[in-house]
């Protein structure tokens, strides 16, 4: 049969179809569409690193430009992940040290990066130019200054929230002079030093620097001088916001920031003192994003800085702001449509600060682009929870966290599974979730029967039984993750709903009641997923087994079982872990 | 879910909702109960108001959910919940795997010295007291905030607080 299009025109369309459901749409076509749309593909997301080898990826897709890659499951954020699990990114680099030499952009995301990769990167791409590193850990400064040292092109270098050993020998100062092209430096997550006047030359002579992310350790006299050099700024993250009173400092700081008209984003703020927080007025005006997670000021010098940003956007704060500043924000920013409030003292038996669930109501009410919610606090009611849903239908990300595990509707001592029903019963596009409080199987019904667009849901201390899980598998339609810890879940709800998993990237499951006959089973029956049971006591198969393992963490993968395990994690149904236990 | 009762006795009375303790539960009892471990933890650190590292040991790392950078951060500022520390490394020549050490434990060099003698299981020596440096004993040095390797003892305690980074026990005869 002939085709209407040659190759070339196909391709030429291809070219501005970029997102990967689309690309991949178009490859389910016919043969021909498949081969074309394969060798034109030039950006990979590869959501679990595990669910495909590098080799595969390279075989398919052999012009790849940009690469991102997620290692840990997301509860590794929260210490829930043993160290040495997995997520090693080196295979990856040098697979693709030899199979992609023009690769420009790598973006990784709990994985374990180590100088050895940071060196070899920097070493194999000509052409490399965007390095961002999220939660990523096992490497230190000195691969750092590799990759400042030999990426000729580099635009884009982001640590966030990594955990870098900060070793002396001054990375920074390793950008050669000849260095311009950077558009975005951030290492607010490195506690060292860096050098300042290596840091003032950087800035000034790249003249497209977008965004500057410090860490702590640059004082905060030096931040005129920088922003002086780059007034082109668009994202500015501070590093120590402390300094004893000095008028002159003062005014240095305001007439630097006035010059940076064109700055939409703020953070960093550590140890700030709420005397130079006027300084930055002059720009609050065009703020969309404001970062005050570090900021440990009170409420009424909070709301001064906040009714400056009429146009914010997202606000990320501690629960220093209280209701009271919740109602500011509500009253002033009607284009808010991301709100995080973080514990300022998440260990303390009883409320440090008067934050309740009437400050995320009141935001529900005042802010009409209300999308995105993640809210600690230590009270909360059905009520509200209705209000909140009535509120705001167009949610899409709704995260609460009460701090105190199961506690129920303070006003009637009921558990919140009608709450958060009402939220996924209004909140039609809802696609990520997280429950806490007292919470029955109920709310799982509810999940389960609402919930169709949800993709992401994080449970714990929830549920009575099976029946539970059971909902939440045989119901949520687009559930792609989901991440459970210390509930009465068990084995009967995976076995039903075993083929739901293959269609989904994850599930994990600590602390609760999986035996681990119930995981060989699994693994048994079920060769595409890879079944890991990740337990830190004695092999399990030396206990009974009935009895729970510790954590179980399945995927969908077609590279088959992972090589790289460590002594205290298991796959399942493989041959090999079966000639181990015998 | 009998251990609700437990779980909010800490911050609401049990005697306000008995009807909670009758939901039935005929499956195992999850393993941990953090709220447990949460209360435990801070009674126990409430009667030893100076043992910091009682606070730090009772605290569940995983719950709630917070990443480590912030965790931290708030834990550090934690209305002066905890006192503040200094953990810097410590490594002895010939010795690859270090320790850490909590500089703020510790008043004046001497009582750092004598500390780290008994981690390490030599004798440390200051050079401007002691004589002769054999091969077979120790001087401390440390790295500063520029990155040089300097003696230890050179400057008042205070000024050292602010400016090590890094402490090193090498052999005498190398300085």
């Amino acid at each position: 049969m002939a085709y209407s299009f040659p190759e070339e025109v196909l391709e030429h369309v291809f070219s501005f179809i970029h997102s990967d459901k689309d690309r991949n749409a178009v490859s389910l076509v016919c043969k021909s569409w498949y081969e074309i749309e394969r060798w034109c593909r030039r950006r990979i997301f590869v959501g679990n690193c595990y669910a495909v080898s590098p080799r595969i990826v390279i075989r398919r897709f052999p012009e790849v430009r940009s690469v991102s890659l997620k290692g840990k499951p997301h509860f590794a954020d929260f210490n829930l992940v043993p160290e040495g699990w997995g997520g090693y990114v080196y295979p990856w680099i040098s697979a693709m040290a030899e199979a992609y030499p023009w690769l420009e952009e790598l973006r990784l995301k709990r994985m374990v990066v180590t100088d050895e990769a940071l060196e070899l990167i920097s070493r194999s791409f000509k052409n490399f130019s965007a390095l961002v590193l999220s939660s990523c850990e096992g490497f230190t400064t000195d691969g750092l200054a590799a990759i400042a040292a030999n990426c000729r092109n580099l635009k884009e270098l982001d640590l966030r929230e990594c955990d870098v050993d900060d070793r002396s020998g001054n990375w920074l100062s390793h950008f050669p002079e000849s260095c311009t092209s950077l558009v975005s430096l951030s290492f607010s997550c490195l506690e060292g030093e860096v050098s300042f006047s290596a840091l003032e030359r950087l800035v000034s002579r790249c003249t497209n620097l977008r965004a500057l992310r410090l860490n702590h350790s640059v004082p905060l006299d030096k931040l005129p001088n920088l922003l002086r050099r780059a007034p082109q700024l668009v994202d500015l993250g501070m590093g120590a916001y402390t300094a004893e009173l000095r008028p002159e400092l003062y005014s240095r700081l305001g007439n630097a920031f006035a010059g940076c008209k064109g700055l939409k984003s703020l953070s960093g703020f550590w140890d700030v003192v709420p005397s130079y927080l006027p300084a930055t007025y002059s720009v609050c005006a065009g703020i969309t994003f404001l970062n005050l997670s570090y900021a440990t000021i009170q409420s009424p010098d909070l709301i001064k800085l906040i009714r400056q940003c009429r146009n914010l956007q997202r606000l990320w704060v501690l629960d220093y702001i209280e209701d009271s500043g919740l109602n500011a924000l509500a009253a002033s920013c009607k284009d808010l449509e991301e709100l995080r409030v973080f514990p300022s003292d998440p260990f303390g038996q009883e409320a440090n600060v008067s934050l309740t669930e009437q400050g995320l109501v009141s935001v529900s009410e005042g802010c009409p682009k209300l999308q995105s919610v993640l809210y600690f606090c230590r009270q909360m009611t059905n009520a509200a929870l209705f209000t909140i849903a009535r509120n705001r239908p167009n949610m899409t990300r709704f995260r609460l966290c009460i701090i105190e595990p199961r506690t129920p509707d303070y006003l009637t001592l009921q558990p919140l599974d009608a709450g958060f029903g009402a939220i996924v019963e209004h909140c039609k596009d809802l696609r990520r979730l997280s429950l806490s409080g007292l919470l029955t199987d109920l709310v799982f019904e509810y999940i389960g029967t609402h919930a169709q667009k949800l993709e992401m849901l994080s449970v714990a201390f929830a549920g009575e039984s099976d029946l539970g899980l059971h909902h939440v598998l045989s119901g949520c339609k687009s559930l792609r993750k989901l991440e459970i810890r210390d509930c009465p879940f068990g084995d009967k709800a995976l076995f039903v709903n075993a083929s739901k998993l293959e269609t989904m990237r994850s599930l994990w499951m600590s602390s609760c009641s999986v035996s681990f006959g119930a995981c060989k089973l699994l693994g048994q029956k079920m060769p595409r997923l890879n079944v890991e049971v990740i337990d830190e006591r004695a092999p399990p198969d030396l206990r009974p087994e009935s009895e729970p393992i510790e954590r179980l963490y399945v995927y969908r993968t077609i590279a088959g079982p992972r090589l790289d395990m460590p002594g205290f994690v298991w796959t399942m149904g493989d041959e090999k872990s079966a000639t181990e236990f015998s | 879910m009998g251990k609700i009762t437990n779980s909010s006795s800490s911050s609401i009375d049990s005697s306000n909702h008995p009807s909670i303790s009758s939901a039935t539960s005929s499956l195992p009892q999850p393993k941990r109960d953090l709220s447990t471990d949460l209360r435990l933890g801070l009674s126990i650190s409430t009667s030893q108001p100076d043992d910091s590292s009682s606070n730090s040991r009772e605290q569940p790392s995983d719950w709630p959910s917070l990443k480590p950078l912030l965790r931290c951060t708030i834990a550090e500022k934690g209305n002066n919940r905890q006192h503040p520390t200094l953990f810097v490394k410590v490594y002895m020549e010939g010795i690859p795997i270090g320790r850490k050490l909590d500089l703020f434990a510790h008043n004046n060099y001497d009582s750092l010295v004598r500390t780290l003698s008994q981690m390490f299981r030599t004798t440390i020596l200051c050079p401007d007291i002691d004589e002769v440096l054999s091969g077979n004993d120790h001087v401390l040095t440390y790295e500063d905030k520029e990155g040089d390797w300097m003696m230890v003892g050179d400057v008042p305690w205070e000024m050292f607080l602010t400016t090590v980074k890094r402490l090193k026990i090498t052999r005498a005869n190398q300085c």
